[in-house]
């Protein structure tokens, strides 16, 4: 009686073409718009870089700050450097950095959360005590340590975005799981006599599902803000590279004169996060209509 | 005598004298004339829980300003790097070893307690003591003895010769404070205003001091001095009219300052600079930091990172408007050949060469990216490492075979030279060694003669160009703004703020 | 009574969360690159210098030691000087957490019945025009970089208006209007940020309720729809909004350093980045300990309504 996902096992041996349009059908209007926008940043992520007009770390613009033109589609930065270009390979490190570091977050944030729900006593206070000592540590401030202590690669600022973002995760899924383990139809399977490990991926997760991926949707958001955020305290991604947070950041003093070098990134953010909540958004939602045990 | 001498520096720099003990407004004929009124707030870069109120500890241009606001030093910064007289009346040297100091005359602090010599003798004998933890106390190890040699007298003697003793007591780690003074939770000073509330990283208030020693001024009321450390929010208060003053403003945003009516930027052309610092003994020495300094963008440099406020440098630390500059040593250019050639002599190739910038250092971070582009074009392969700013000066500057180093302006060649390139300096930044620099770099000192002096300090500028570690690709102009009602503001060459003692000079014109 | 046992718990729980906390931050910040004299010194840093600042500042004994001497002092009431200026950490931040708190309650006021409404609504309109919208508009202000926002506004509204102040400065006479306009920036920044968690997270759990069979149930046995949500789905969707909202409250208090830094807003929040970077230990601590222990006090709160409003909760 449960709804299944469009891309379940079952669909798998069809003809694919079949099966993204059937999953396209499936959609609503505000869900197409997010898949939309997901797939361009996606393929903007992918092949951003190679579609560069130049290099995105070249002084090519005679003058900074310079308005659209032929030559440099999205103007010139505060350096005189290709906004296109520097667009375009910037959005990797964003959609890398906040896809994997909030997907880490969320999955890790969910696991524990269940663990600790069910099984309850010692192990939850554990790691309840643990989360709460990662959270209520500000996040920018934790990042500014972790940044300083360890250093600004990569693997490390996505490390960094997992830690920051996952005792979020975790007291939401909590939240949820203590509720949704205090349900009937959970007490109706424990009497039952289901083993734990039952309850939690029958009757437990399923439920969680919806409000997590919307979860995740804002850690997405988060994590992409993250960025920007220590773009602001001058952490972030080594220069000459840049994300698109610190691209709106060294950008700022060309905001009086709306200079596409400081609007390109900030409505690439924007779509993105837009796109990644709508599309999330509109998935079917899997467990709903469940419970009539 | 002191008077003298600076009547004949200031003949040398080819600039009008002023009368020691006589303040003449130098402004007067330009503007309206001064009255009194009014306050102002004063935005400046940073403002932080390490905030001081005790001169020996100033760190930044918002201590600087503070300190100069509450308290008055010995000698002053005048405009174009010479001193006037200040709370010494006279200082007369015969050897510029011994300088005897003739104090002002009914001088009180803002407590109402008169100016003593055991004031100054305690005020620059502090700087000496470990636990003063002066910024200053490489400086100070000079002062042999001070003591006491009048009723209104102190002598200073210095362990050897040094003919700018009254330009190094402008500075404001220097001004006089009360002896024995070891709180500084609120300033006792003779400065043109009394600190009426002090608040770490928050805000400082000054109230005019009424029996300043300068008869007239100061003219302001009050002024609050805040920090904003973010640029465009600096310059959003000034725009809104939340502040009357900022300093420094990012030459991105004088277009955006001019584009107001009712404000103006003010450039000072300082000797502030921003070096590649090459270590000596990294990476095949003397062909690797050619190269490095030929891959040096200057006019790059200038152009996209200070829209022209900034004069293009030698890789020497004397700036055109220093009455010692060398005119006429042969500029080094951009020049990609050259760096090539000199690469591969040093025999590079393609290792990885990691090159350090911080904020911590002023446009380091955009230098490195101008200097990783130019290098890649020519197959070195320049790594730019980001790190932040806390903890920069104590774990990467000079620390790692490529960094950048920033130094302010020193109020004169021999300040810059001997912190930054003697051999045995603490900061000798590049660690290089050259026995003919140090030689003459103790002669110049010691020389009285100005003609002597200056044809020392062209060769020391040459040898440095020639042979040194550090590549200084320009001068960095600095920025201030302000409200055009603000009237008595001009440049000088120490740092912004009119050398960060603008408080007693300006007054509010509307 | 079952309440009663929870603070008791918590209470416990906090302690040993505190102490969890204080470790962490010792331990992460003794790793960072230098410390409070190589900070205070900087540039004009010489070995010497260093070397004598660090045993003015008692820098020179063993991590352990300086642990245990701020832990029983921590114990003993006194949270120690700040390193860098000398000033009792307890008056620092006396001073400056009214003012956190102030703007956060500020925020809170405004940010907590916008968020929930919006959520509500989305949620009892679900999919229809009215929930798309109000889901794009959430999104859109929180899609948009924290410092952008705070800087248009003050580009916007105090540059070019000139109807607000591009500075949030506590007026010495405080009425409300002056205090209204010296906040209206900064709390409608932090609104822009924190109404969207909220917001989403208020539609999800409202939404997931009114799917529950019960619901269709309460609807069928006659009562209005008004009702049934305000005495069942809201009460069982308690537990996920409050935390949302705990966890948003928390962050204003300690993620606002941005906008204390555009605004040049006097928090805590500023003052724990300059904590950090100066390496000031015992200011830092003390910080943390703060914000901590403000996010335990938001979270028990949110447990408690959580309990109160979800009885099944409070028997199990």
């Amino acid at each position: 009686m449960r709804k299944s996902y469009s891309l379940d096992a079952e669909a798998l041996p069809q003809d694919g073409l079949a099966v993204a349009e059937r999953a396209w059908k499936s959609l609503s209007i505000s869900g197409r718009v997010g898949l939309v926008l997901v797939i361009f940043w996606l393929f903007i992520a992918v092949f951003g870089a190679f579609l560069s007009p130049y290099s995105p770390s070249a002084f090519v613009a005679d003058d900074v700050f310079l308005p659209m033109s032929a030559a440099h589609w999205l103007g010139s930065d505060y350096l005189g450097r290709d906004t296109l270009s520097r667009v375009l390979s910037g959005t990797r490190y964003t959609v890398g950095l906040a896809f994997f570091g909030a997907l880490l977050a969320s999955a890790t944030g969910t696991f524990l959360a269940l663990y600790a729900a069910v099984s309850q006593g010692v192990l939850d206070e554990v790691i309840s005590r643990l989360m709460d000592t990662l959270i209520s540590i500000p996040s920018k401030i934790f990042a500014l340590v972790l940044v300083a202590v360890f250093g600004a690669s990569l693997p490390l600022l996505l490390l960094t975005a997992a830690i920051i973002y996952l005792p979020g995760s975790y007291r939401i899924a909590r939240a949820l799981a203590v509720n949704l383990n205090s349900m009937d139809y959970v007490e109706v399977a424990r009497v039952r006599g289901e083993r734990k490990l039952y309850i939690v991926f029958h009757e437990i997760l399923p439920n969680m599902l919806n409000p997590m991926m919307a979860d995740f949707g804002l850690r997405f958001v988060f994590v992409v803000l993250l960025l920007s955020g220590m773009s602001f305290l001058g952490l972030g991604v080594q220069p000459p590279a840049a994300d698109l947070g610190s691209l709106v950041r060294e950008n700022m003093s060309g905001l009086q004169d709306i200079a596409p070098a400081i609007l390109a990134p900030a409505i690439a953010i924007a779509t993105l996060t837009i796109g990644v909540n709508l599309l999330i958004d509109a998935l079917p939602q899997s467990g709903n209509g469940k419970g009539g045990h | 005598m002191a008077q003298d001498l600076a009547h004949r520096r200031d003949v040398l720099t080819g600039l009008t004298a002023t009368a020691a003990g006589l303040w003449v407004p130098q402004t007067v004929q330009a503007q309206p004339k001064p009255k009194r009124g009014g306050r102002i707030r004063v935005a400046c870069m940073s403002s932080s829980m390490a905030d001081t109120l005790d001169p020996a500890k100033g760190a930044l241009s918002t201590d600087y300003v503070r300190h100069y606001m509450f308290y008055s030093g010995l000698t002053q910064y005048d405009k174009g790097l010479t001193y006037k007289l200040a709370l010494a009346q006279s200082i007369e040297t015969k050897d510029r070893i011994t300088w005897v100091v003739t104090l002002r005359k009914g001088v009180t602090f803002h407590d109402g307690a008169k100016l003593k010599p055991a004031d100054v003798v305690y005020s620059i004998n502090r700087h000496k003591n470990p636990d003063t933890s002066s910024k200053v106390k490489p400086i100070a190890e000079q002062f042999a003895q001070v003591s006491q040699t009048g009723p209104s007298e102190v002598t200073i003697r210095l362990t050897t010769a040094n003919a700018d003793l009254p330009m190094i007591l402008a500075a404001s780690h220097f001004v006089i404070i009360k002896a024995g003074t070891t709180d500084f939770k609120t300033a006792i000073g003779t400065g043109p205003y009394r600190c009426t509330q002090f608040k770490p990283g928050v805000r400082t208030v000054g109230t005019r001091f009424d029996n300043y020693w300068k008869s007239g001024l100061p003219y302001l009321d009050e002024i609050e001095l805040i920090g904003i450390p973010d640029e465009v929010s600096r310059v959003n208060a000034l725009l809104s009219g939340d502040v009357q003053l900022i300093s420094p403003i990012n030459p991105r945003s004088t277009r955006r300052v001019r584009g107001s009516n009712k404000h103006t930027v003010v450039e000072t052309k300082s000797s502030l600079y921003t070096d590649l610092i090459v270590r000596q003994d990294a990476f095949g020495g003397e062909d690797f930091t050619l190269g490095m300094k030929h891959l040096l963008n200057r006019q790059l440099i200038s152009k996209a990172l200070f829209r022209g406020f900034a004069t293009i440098g030698n890789d020497q630390p004397i700036a055109p408007n220093n009455p010692y500059y060398l005119e006429g040593l042969p500029q080094r250019t951009f020049d990609p050949d050259k760096a090539r050639f000199h690469f591969k002599r040093a025999g590079i190739g393609r290792t990885r060469v990691p090159l350090f910038a911080s904020p911590a250092a002023e446009g380091s971070v955009e230098m490195a990216m101008i200097m990783q582009e130019a290098g890649a074009n020519l197959g070195l392969n320049l790594e730019v490492k980001r790190v932040p700013a806390d903890g920069y000066w104590s774990h990467h500057w000079m620390k790692h075979p490529l960094t950048f180093g920033n130094i302010n302006p020193r109020p004169t060649a021999d300040l810059v030279f001997s912190l930054f390139f003697k051999s045995d300096a603490p900061w000798n930044e590049s660690g290089w060694k050259n026995a003919k620099f140090d030689q003459l770099l103790t002669l110049a000192r010691a020389e009285a003669d100005e003609a002597k002096r200056k044809s020392l300090y062209g060769d020391m500028q040459t040898i440095v160009h020639e042979k040194g570690g550090v590549g200084i690709p320009v001068f960095i102009s600095l920025v201030d703004a302000y409200d055009k009602r603000l009237m008595g503001y001009e440049p000088v060459p120490i740092g912004g703020l009119m050398g960060y003692g603008f408080a007693e000079y300006v007054w509010w014109g509307a | 009574m079952r309440v009663g046992l929870l603070i008791l718990k918590r209470l416990g729980a906090a302690l040993l969360t505190l102490w969890l906390v204080s470790l962490l931050v010792f331990i992460l910040s003794s790793m960072l690159p230098g410390d409070a004299a190589s900070e205070m010194l900087g540039q004009s840093a010489t070995p010497e210098a260093v070397a004598a600042l660090r045993l003015k500042l008692g820098l020179d004994q063993p991590l352990y030691v300086r642990y245990f001497q701020w832990l029983f002092g921590l114990m003993s009431g006194h949270p120690g000087q700040s390193m860098i200026s000398g000033l009792p950490v307890a008056e620092i931040i006396g001073t400056r957490l009214p003012k956190s708190l102030f703007l956060a309650g500020l925020t809170a006021l405004v940010s907590v019945p916008v968020a929930l409404t919006i959520g509500i609504v989305s949620a009892i309109y679900r999919n229809s025009f009215i929930d798309r919208a109000l889901n794009v508009m959430t999104l859109s202000m929180v899609a948009v970089p924290e410092f952008l926002v705070a800087t248009l506004s003050v580009l916007v509204f105090a540059v070019s208006l000139r109807w607000l102040p591009a500075l949030t400065i506590i007026p010495d006479v405080a009425d409300p209007a002056s205090i209204a306009r010296a906040y209206a920036l900064p709390v409608m920044t932090l609104c822009f940020v924190v109404v969207a968690q909220m917001a989403r997270m208020t539609r999800a759990a409202v939404a997931d309720q009114l799917d529950q069979p019960y619901v269709e149930m309460a609807v069928l046995k006659g009562l209005t729809k008004p009702r049934v949500i305000l005495r069942h789905v809201l009460p069982n969707a308690t537990g996920p909004i409050v935390n949302a909202v705990a966890l948003s409250l928390s962050y204003l208090l300690g993620g606002v350093v941005i906008v204390e830094t555009v605004f040049n807003y006097p928090g805590v929040a500023s003052l724990i980045v300059d904590a950090v970077t100066s390496r000031d230990m015992p200011l830092l601590l003390a910080c943390t300990m703060v914000f901590c222990t403000a996010y335990m006090v938001l979270v028990l709160i949110a447990d408690v309504a959580a309990i109160l409003a979800n009885p099944r909760l409070a028997r199990s």
